[in-house]
């Protein structure tokens, strides 16, 4: 097969935000480099600036329609790539904002920091735009780099480094399975781009090889059983890197995920709802009823991680459009809630060099911000009105039941109490119990900023979703023709209770 | 501006909580005008709406409606009927009351009153609903501010000394620590409360979600599914229990109950008031608006459950107060007892009955209310609610003695008061088809005589110990409002009952028509799942 590579001055503008990153990181690079003595702060604001400008953009991209893809379709550009793009390049800007305080824990290399980070969110953002089998492998290992550095950044830390390995020996099977399934894939069809796979037909080869594909891809997003390195990297990395962890490679990998069930595995509908109902049901279980024990904070919000990508899955696994949107929304408001109450923990424990739930008795009288940003966080994760989390909730949950998913909702329901329990004993912790050591905390002006960010992101898609719900749907416009036969894929006599 | 009345209502607390945020904490007086503020604009409006709902035209009125999601299709969606004006009239009118009674809350009172005041708002939220999505927003909504106004304001109740000691302490966090049910400390009673509601909020979100599919409108809207919603068979049958039994679990329905009194006990005084005035109304008022409305045959079916149960209601909680030992225990348990009348009036499906009950739901309001404001207040001078231990207390506090004493008398339906209006239109109104149960509440009656008589004796008469002699009487006007005002609610309500009535009526007999005189249908049993 002749490889030619033509690529006009219109096809160079669908990669504008990944060139205008790329620059940028090599500048950040190259500033820590030329002037070592410059204050590590100011690295940090240049990487927020340049961000910021991926960031606008982008805005610029989805409000423009631009939309295209590159390299023989490897490379695709619309409006739900650009969807998951903002989704990442806003979680690595805020994710900066919030390790300022924290990077100056780090002996060495604390300008290599930045670098990595928004290596990491380039990576990602490829993620978001893989439209075919190869693409997927590539940008996956390549986002995941970054991390394998950062996650064992703490060098004087034994956890950190065993979370580092844990997450690279792990991270290093998956790319196997990944690598493998893809092998498998192509040798029975022939094929690597997504849209043209979806022609082929159900052979035991091609389904051993999505299997394999959708093992590695579980693992990205932290689904049960793929869940293990989870707890141990969320608990030994550095604070900002766990919220980082637990947001960007999940929403990238669920671009993926998207639209590899979406658009390649369309016909074969009814075969992996099945298995997504059986990953969401014991995510969401596992999740939830392990993380009643914890008591660590980071090891409690890695549990109910991967609880609430069960509920993610819910959405993903109603397979029409609306599910699409249901899910999307739900990234949103996991993202704001999720990342806001990381910048709670990374805020405390920058003070207390603590992340024990016991130290955090008596939070509202020591600080009434930060207990009242993260009770309004855990409420949204537990889906409490009139937060963004019951909104992001209730959408999963209507989406679920037009395709008739009972089993599934009536899970995700008891699971909502289940959640509530544990959040509400930190809330207990917070307010009821009386400090230990009674003086007040002293959050940085970046770490506040971080969290009024989230609050209002919280607050406001609680209140008046209606222009992130009009975003979302005009997100996914190309699943509209999406509304497979579901209805005989779970009988409608399981409706529970007997119905 | 008279349209509107409905959107002030709602959101003078809301409006109150943000202007909270900006008020320094140690200025306390400013931090409780400032609430008493907001709660007085909701009480205002809700007067005015009450006497200018036309009950001649009757239906909802005062309505708002604003497109949320067309994708979703949710309104917001606003309007009040006959039977949610004076519900929101009570509500309002606890909230302001509460207002003065928690006035010397000292520990974060800033919070205590942003908390206090969310709760208000989201419950008056329910009763204006017309959108089952909202209803259940502003339901969930109401839940949760009670487990922080339990759990930091709260009390705990004796044998909770026993588990205080540091090696004990890690057991309060543990998951075995919701099931021991000896340990009554208000962390407890805060985390049972919050999640048996919610657990029962999500049974009935289960039914509201099959609604929603089933009815195959993609609507929430209330009128809508009234008028075109076909819900029959035994998929009607599955979505009735779970909304009824979902919502019945805040009514409290027995054996739904058990998080009542503990949850009544552990707040703090003007929590309690808010929480059994007209929190446990929303369980039947959900089921009136929810059921009633949309599923009247079903609910002819099915209602005689709630009469079966009302029975056990009555007598269970009414034996429990006579036994219990603890002020607030036995105004908890006299409430969940109180709460199965009006589950009688509802199960009757008679007009006169509904009239009752809704009118129950109005007078219990503000008759239990003034019973837990003044037990919280016997609670705050003396920081005990053991009514052994008490006693002689009317030389201190002659005039919460005289309130307690109309408040008792109230509580009993005693002619005069707006209760024994409702008490006796339930029981004439339930007579033909539930006579077991009209004796039943008869004997209830008796049975609240019998306790409410035997706290106020071994409170507010007999010898005095000594170490309460420091205890003193609401004096000052604003520990009086709260009292006299809902009073001379009860008062006026029962001398002049006309207004209140007509208004609940104008409510009521649309409903009842809707339900007792549609016809059968024939495919009652054999539908399947699918409608």
């Amino acid at each position: 097969m002749k490889f030619t590579l033509t690529m006009s001055g219109a096809d160079l503008l669908l990669l504008l935000p990944e060139i205008l990153l790329t620059t940028w990181l090599c500048v950040v690079l190259a500033v820590d480099f030329v002037w070592p003595q410059l204050r590590k702060d100011r690295l940090a604001y240049l990487s927020v600036g340049g961000l910021a400008v991926v960031l606008v953009t982008l805005f610029w991209f989805d409000l423009a329609g631009i939309s295209g893809t590159l390299f023989k379709h490897m490379f695709v550009v619309d409006r739900l790539a650009i969807f998951f793009k903002i989704l990442i390049v806003g979680t690595t800007l805020l994710v900066i904002l919030a390790s300022m305080d924290y990077v100056r824990r780090f002996r060495f290399f604390r300008g290599e920091y930045y670098f990595l980070v928004l290596m990491s969110a380039l990576g990602m953002m490829f993620m978001s735009s893989a439209n075919d089998l190869l693409s997927v492998f590539i940008t996956v290992e390549f986002s995941t780099f970054g991390f394998y550095v950062l996650v064992a950044y703490l060098r004087q830390d034994l956890a950190s480094n065993e979370a580092g390995l844990k997450f690279f020996i792990l991270g290093i099977f998956a790319a196997g399975l990944l690598a493998y399934g893809i092998s498998l894939v192509y040798g029975e069809t022939g094929k690597i781009v997504f849209s043209d796979i979806a022609s082929a037909s159900a052979t035991p080869g091609l389904v051993i090889g999505f299997l394999l594909i959708f093992a590695a891809l579980g693992f990205k997003i932290g689904a049960v059983p793929f869940h293990a390195w989870i707890p141990d990297t969320y608990h030994g990395a550095p604070t900002p890197i766990t919220a980082f962890l637990s947001i960007a490679p999940k929403v990238a990998a669920f671009a993926i995920l998207l639209r590899m069930l979406f658009v390649s595995l369309a016909t074969f509908k009814p075969a992996w709802v099945v298995l997504l109902v059986a990953v969401s049901i014991l995510s969401m279980t596992y999740g939830n009823i392990v993380a009643i024990a914890q008591r660590n904070i980071k090891r409690l919000l890695a549990y109910s991680g991967i609880a609430q990508i069960g509920n993610v899955l819910i959405g993903l696994a109603a397979g029409t459009k609306m599910g699409s949107d249901a899910m999307l929304f739900y990234l949103l408001t996991y993202l704001f809630a999720n990342l806001g109450a990381f910048a709670v923990v990374i805020a405390v424990g920058n003070v207390i060099r603590s992340d024990e739930i016991e130290d955090y008795s008596g939070l509202n009288r020591r600080s009434p911000f930060l207990a009242f940003a993260m009770l309004v966080f855990l409420l949204s994760l537990a889906g409490v009105p009139p937060l963004a989390g019951f909104i992001g909730k209730i959408y999963i949950f209507l989406a679920a039941i037009d395709e008739g998913l009972y089993t599934l909702i009536v899970v995700g329901l008891i699971n909502v109490v289940i959640a509530l329990y544990y959040y509400l004993v930190i809330v207990k912790k917070m307010y009821i119990n009386e400090p230990v050591d009674p003086s007040p905390l002293r959050i940085s002006g970046p770490m506040t900023a971080v969290v009024y960010v989230g609050l209002a992101g919280t607050i406001i898609l609680g209140i008046y979703p209606r222009p992130f719900i009009d975003w979302v749907v005009g997100a996914t416009l190309m699943f509209s023709n999406l509304v497979g036969p579901t209805a005989s894929v779970l009988p409608p006599t399981v409706l529970p209770f007997g119905g | 501006m008279a349209e509107y009345s409905l959107l002030i209502i709602l959101f003078a607390p809301f409006a109150g909580v943000i202007a909270l945020m900006f008020v320094p904490n140690r200025r306390a007086l400013q931090v409780r005008l400032t609430a008493a503020t907001a709660a007085f604009v909701s009480f205002l409006g809700s007067w005015y709406v009450f006497f200018a709902y036309d009950t001649a035209k009757g239906g909802f009125q005062f309505v708002q409606r604003f497109e949320w999601s067309k994708e979703l299709g949710i309104a917001f969606y606003l309007g009040v009927d006959g039977i949610g004006t004076p519900l929101v009239l009570a509500c309002t009118i606890l909230l302001f009351a509460g207002i003065f009674v928690s006035w010397h809350i000292k520990d974060r009172t800033k919070e205590f009153y942003i908390f206090l005041l969310i709760l208000g708002a989201a419950t008056m939220g329910v009763f204006m609903s017309l959108d089952l999505f909202f209803l259940y927003f502003f339901y969930e909504m109401s839940v949760i501010p009670m487990y922080l106004l339990l759990g930091v304001w709260g009390s705990h109740t004796q044998g909770y000394l026993e588990m205080t000691d540091p090696a004990q302490m890690k057991k309060r966090d543990s998951v075995s620590f919701i099931f021991n049910f000896a340990a009554n400390s208000k962390e407890y009673a805060a985390m049972k409360l919050t999640l048996f509601l919610s657990a029962g909020a999500v049974f009935a979100l289960m039914g509201i979600l099959l609604i929603y599919k089933f009815s195959g409108l993609h609507t929430f809207d209330i009128l809508v599914l009234r008028e075109h919603a076909e819900l029959s068979g035994s998929l009607a049958w599955v979505i009735w229990l779970l909304v009824f039994f979902g919502f019945a679990s805040i009514a409290p329905i027995w054996p739904l109950h058990s998080w009542s009194p503990v949850g009544h006990a552990a707040a703090p005084a003007a929590t309690s008031m808010l929480h059994a005035g007209v929190l446990m109304k929303l369980g039947h008022f959900s089921i009136i608006r929810i059921l009633y409305e949309i599923m009247p045959d079903t609910t002819r079916e099915l209602m005689p459950i709630a009469a079966v149960l009302c029975i056990f209601s009555i007598i269970y909680g009414g034996l429990v107060a006579y036994y219990a030992k603890d002020t607030k225990y036995v105004i908890g348990y006299s409430s969940s007892s109180h709460m199965g009348y009006v589950f009688l009036g509802m199960a009757a499906l008679d007009y006169i009955s509904l009239t009752g009950a809704v009118l129950y739901m109005f007078a219990h309001a503000l008759a239990t209310g003034m019973l837990f404001a003044m037990a919280g207040w016997v609670y705050d001078q003396t920081h005990t609610r053991e009514i052994a231990s008490l006693g002689g207390l009317v030389n201190r506090m002659p005039f919460v003695t005289g309130c307690f004493l109309v408040a008792c008398v109230a509580s009993i339906g005693m002619p005069g008061t707006v209760n024994f209006i409702a008490e006796i239109m339930i029981l004439v109104g339930s007579w033909n088809k539930y006579p077991f149960q009209v004796l039943v509440a008869v004997v209830g009656i008796v049975l609240t005589t019998g306790y409410l008589f035997r706290m106020m004796r071994g409170v507010f008469y007999g010898p005095m110990e000594e170490k309460y002699s420091h205890s003193h009487d609401a004096v000052t006007v604003v520990d009086r409002l709260p009292l006299l005002l809902m009073i001379a609610c009860t008062i006026s309500f029962g001398i002049f009952p006309g207004h209140v009535y007509d208004v609940i009526r104008s409510g009521v007999e649309p409903l009842i028509a809707r339900i007792t005189e549609v016809a059968p249908l024939i495919s009652q049993h054999s539908g399947g799942v699918m409608p």
